[in-house]
């Protein structure tokens, strides 16, 4: 049999977890626990909503369809810039590693908000114009972009080891920083990688 | 005779013409700089008063409001921007001047609206928690007391149990 000394131990902490059990919703609103890590994804899709059938070997004036999509995890809404850029091989890509942007100008901007915890999605419709090839080079007149036409002049070399003149169309995601009041580039990128085949 | 003459008619025609050509390339330049230029000062409003639209909502949210309605008129208006950035690169700058203003329009309206949910979200919080805060103080309160009263019937339950109790001696103990 337990002495009373015991037993009063044990009232006391069934008195003790019954206050905090009371206690709960208000802690609830004073308390905030940690959250989870916080990041954003950013995508691309072909034009059946799937990763697959991208567009790969393209020509002049013909359209194409992607989707470009962007998640929030980052704890609460943020507001982000998409910007969709087109390079040959030898122009820089972002680098992932040191977190720097690609110095290329860009052609097309998304300018979205997503709540946390939720996506968004839309469609990018590309097209080629004014493609001329001379000798083992390719040049890009005019790139079309959600229906909005940009003159880009952009020569692409012969890939001997890959077979093809080739360029990337890729999109930066940038996201804006409250405390600085500026937008920052967020780290991720995507890109297509386009063979130009005929005129 | 008449050639002579007309030569001396055509080149004070040539003359005026070419002046009002170059008069008018003149003319034409500053009105293209200052289209550029409040093309790009509409676009820098709008951009400005989508920033302070973007930080009124988080600040609703931070509170707990729904800002689902907000966000989505917030994109609204971020598209227009994003046609006014556009329209300001490939030179029609009358459409980003137009589209920017949209964007102005629409930002002022989402940041008045999160402004004034921030302060009905606030004030029912702070009845909400005045509320829980009184549950939780009588509820605790009440249970301390229960279990005062569950105390005291216990240790007189105790008690009389140990009263009622036999001494036991056993026989096979050695002294």
């Amino acid at each position: 049999m337990l002495k009373l000394e015991d037993y009063r131990t044990v009232f006391a902490s069934v008195g003790l977890i019954g206050v905090l059990l009371f206690a709960s919703p208000t802690l609830g609103l004073v308390l905030h626990l940690p959250s989870g890590e916080k990041f954003s994804e950013l995508w691309v899709l072909g034009p059946g909503h799937m990763a697959e059938d991208y567009p790969f070997n393209v020509g002049a004036d013909v359209n194409y369809l992607v989707y470009v999509g962007v998640g929030n995890h980052m704890g609460c809404s943020a507001y982000y810039v998409v910007y969709v850029k087109f390079r040959n091989q030898s122009e820089s890509l972002p680098n992932a590693t040191a977190g720097t942007t690609s110095p290329l100008p860009p052609l097309f901007e998304f300018r979205l908000f997503v709540e946390d915890g939720k996506s968004w999605e839309a469609p990018l419709r590309f097209s080629f114009s004014n493609v001329s090839f001379f000798g083992d080079r390719c040049l890009v007149g005019s790139l079309m972009i959600n229906g909005v036409t940009f003159n880009v002049d952009k020569s692409a070399s012969w890939d001997v080891e890959n077979n093809g003149y080739y360029y990337q169309l890729f999109m930066e995601l940038w996201i804006y920083n409250v405390e600085s009041r500026a937008f920052e580039f967020h780290n991720r990128f995507v890109g297509l990688w386009l063979n130009m085949t005929s005129v | 005779m008449k050639g002579l003459c007309g030569r001396f008619v055509k080149a004070p025609v040539l003359f005026l013409l070419v002046f009002m050509i170059f008069s008018l390339s003149l003319t034409r330049l500053p009105f293209y700089v200052s289209a550029s230029d409040e093309a790009s000062s509409a676009i820098g409003e709008a951009d400005n008063d989508l920033r302070r639209a973007f930080e009124a909502v988080l600040e609703a949210e931070s509170v707990g409001a729904n800002v689902s309605g907000l966000i989505a008129r917030l994109n609204e208006a971020g598209e227009l921007l994003a046609e006014a950035e556009i329209a300001d690169k490939i030179g029609s700058f009358s459409e980003a001047v137009s589209k920017a203003e949209q964007c102005s329009v629409l930002a002022d309206g989402v940041m008045d609206e999160a402004i004034t949910l921030k302060g009905e979200v606030l004030a029912g919080a702070q009845i909400a928690f005045w509320q829980d805060l009184t549950v939780t103080a009588m509820g605790s309160a009440v249970f301390l007391v229960a279990m005062f009263f569950v105390w005291g019937w216990f240790k007189r339950a105790y008690a009389k149990k140990l009263l009622r109790m036999k001494l036991e001696v056993a026989s096979d103990v050695e002294a």
